[in-house]
């Protein structure tokens, strides 16, 4: 048999292979650069993005849990100016679509981002954080408001000029589809999901929260089985009749997991805390994917999006 | 042409090659290094640390589980942990590297089952470790509990490296039970530790409780002895690792006296390698509008200037 094709078409974009890293847990591109090849990468999601510096929440920050991790970041990055001196030249080097997470505490800052990195040749296109649990302002509060999540996609769209606008859902809501269609109509090019679930982990000698946030975001394989039913669902009832892809995430630690996501209906999938552990993660599930291609004999990795079986 | 970076020689695997207890709960690990650890071993620091995935390891039995560890220490780990070294030696064209660990939760309580033969995933060395200062002679050394294994890695390279320096160690631990390394005899039926009388390094050591040593803290003792002397500030430095009340008390002592002080601190960590952004350490920041930022423990860090650590 002749290689598998791993090529995928994203949003208006021809990228090598499905394969991503999640955002937030993979830095700028120079923090992974030093473990493995991102260039071999599909895509390469970038920690989120504000018009401003930002510090960041007290610590403790994260802390471990059965099967999984609770983070509370609270959105510490550099801001955009730094980003754009420091980071895009970086980016510019490696042969992979840089998308950038963009996060604000009002729509004015999202379009501001969104707006100044538009021009940037080295950028491939943006994701929409608007599921962020760990911050007072914006993030999860756009996110779980369908009407606020069509007018914010619908604002920043306008400025993002051709690069695609990815919208990340947050699974915290009581029906995900009703959200992802509301992306869709304020003109999203992909859905990525899922962002974490809020979560809280109790210290029963103080009696206190652990997290200096109080509540984090859960990630890791413990919600790898929620994520999967969510992208399914979302695939069948909204985003295959739309014609819009999805980047599939939650918990993927290898192949099987990825595999499991593009089944259900992901066009893509994005490895995150999985990068904490084993930051060439990535690269073995793309050799992974590669494998279960040549052994189920599927020619091309896009003939496997929504092949679940009734 | 665009860049491809290479396969990272700091992910690698290590051999275990000796397991020893020395205090109920306090162990300590030697790895033998393979090819790819051994060369990125070859410049390493003391303060550097490296992370260890003891996910694959299985539990011991409930028996040989501490009690109050049998709720905690059983559930399922994802996370790596960062460990430093207490110890680093040639061995052939490989390095061995020794890391003394304290049985505390689901991690340690794993690592407890290894016997020589079984290897581990390890990244590293990670993070920036003591900068030895030359203009700086003499070098005071304190270390409080598991803040000790860096001290003796640190005690055994400045001797190893800068033998005109004068380096004298302070070490503090709770109690007897809870000093991590070897106790041994000298002739004539004093207590010793190897870790820094086979490398000359004069130490003194303090107990919270008076069990063994100078009843008190370890900065206590420090104090006493450095400030009443005719103590040339100028040519000294304090290097220090240990509970954060710990640096607290020497990050104040150092100003206090007017000496320079390096700190390796600790965070819960991720990742160790600058991805997850969780090891925050507030810093003092002259850039910054409110005059302070965080800086990672991992990538900035462990060790820090005392100076620009802010202690809340």
């Amino acid at each position: 048999m002749t290689e598998p094709n791993l090529s995928i078409e994203f949003a208006g974009l021809t990228l090598k292979n499905p394969v991503f890293t999640a955002s937030g847990t993979c830095g700028y591109i120079d923090e992974l650069a030093a473990f493995m090849d991102v260039s071999a990468l599909g895509g390469f999601t970038t920690k989120s993005i504000t018009l401003y510096p930002r510090k960041g929440n007290f610590t403790p920050r994260i802390v471990e849990t059965d099967a999984g991790m609770l983070n509370a970041i609270g959105l510490a990055n550099i801001g955009l100016d730094r980003f754009l001196r420091e980071k895009v030249p970086l980016i510019a080097q490696y042969d992979t679509a840089v998308f950038v997470n963009v996060a604000g505490r009002t729509i004015d800052e999202y379009v501001a981002v969104t707006e100044r990195l538009s021009q940037e040749k080295a950028i491939a296109g943006f994701e929409l954080n608007i599921s962020c649990p760990n911050v007072k302002k914006g993030g999860i509060t756009f996110g779980t408001d369908p009407q606020q999540v069509e007018t914010i996609t619908q604002t920043v769209k306008k400025v993002a000029g051709a690069k695609p606008l990815m919208v990340k859902l947050t699974p915290t809501v009581t029906d995900i589809t009703v959200t992802a269609r509301a992306a869709i109509a304020g003109g999203a090019d992909a859905l990525s999901m899922v962002n974490t679930f809020t979560a809280m982990v109790i210290d029963i000698e103080a009696r206190r929260p652990i997290l200096a946030n109080r509540t984090g975001g859960l990630s890791g394989p413990a919600i790898k089985p929620i994520a999967v039913y969510l992208v399914q669902r979302v695939y069948r009832e909204v985003a295959k009749l739309a014609g819009i892809p999805i980047l599939g995430m939650g918990g993927i630690r290898n192949a099987s997991d990825a595999a499991e996501f593009l089944i259900a209906g992901a066009t893509a999938v994005a490895v995150g805390t999985a990068s904490f552990i084993r930051p060439d993660c990535c690269q073995s599930v793309l050799d992974g994917l590669h494998d279960y291609c040549r052994r189920h004999k599927i020619a091309n990795i896009r003939d496997l999006t929504g092949t679940l079986q009734d | 042409m665009k860049h491809r970076s290479a396969q990272s020689s700091r992910i690698f695997t290590a051999v275990v090659r000796q397991h020893r207890i020395i205090r109920p709960r306090y162990r300590l690990l030697t790895l033998e290094l393979d090819a790819k650890g051994s060369a990125a071993f070859a410049s390493v620091m003391p303060g550097q640390f490296v992370e260890i995935d003891a996910g694959p390891l299985s539990l011991p039995q409930d028996k040989d589980i501490p009690a109050e560890l049998l709720d905690s220490a059983k559930r399922n780990i994802m996370l790596r942990r960062p460990f430093s070294f207490s110890a680093i030696r040639h061995k052939g064209n490989k390095f061995e590297i020794d890391i003394s660990y304290h049985v505390v939760g689901p991690s340690t309580v794993r690592l407890t089952t290894l016997v020589p033969g079984d290897s581990l995933n390890l990244i590293g060395p990670l993070g920036n470790g003591f900068r030895i200062d030359q203009s700086r002679p003499i070098a005071v050394l304190i270390a409080g509990g598991m803040g000790a294994p860096p001290i003796q890695h640190l005690a055994a390279h400045l001797k190893s490296h800068h033998p005109d320096m004068r380096v004298t160690a302070f070490i503090g631990a709770r109690s007897l039970d809870e000093i991590p390394f070897d106790i041994g005899t000298d002739p004539d039926g004093g207590i010793i530790f190897p870790a820094f009388s086979s490398v000359g390094v004069p130490h003194a050591m303090t107990t919270d409780d008076g069990s063994f040593g100078v009843k008190g803290f370890v900065t206590q003792l420090v104090e006493k002895l450095l400030v009443p002397g005719p103590f040339q500030t100028d040519k000294a430095i304090l290097y220090a690792c240990g509970p954060e009340p710990m640096l607290t008390a020497v990050s104040r002592l150092a100003a206090k006296i007017g000496v320079h002080c390096q700190l390796s601190m600790e965070r819960m960590m991720a990742c160790g390698i600058g991805l997850c952004q969780s090891c925050a350490i507030k810093t003092r920041d002259p850039q910054a509008e409110d005059g302070w930022s965080y800086r990672l423990c991992c990538k900035d860090g462990p060790v820090l200037d005392g100076k620009d650590v802010i202690f809340d």
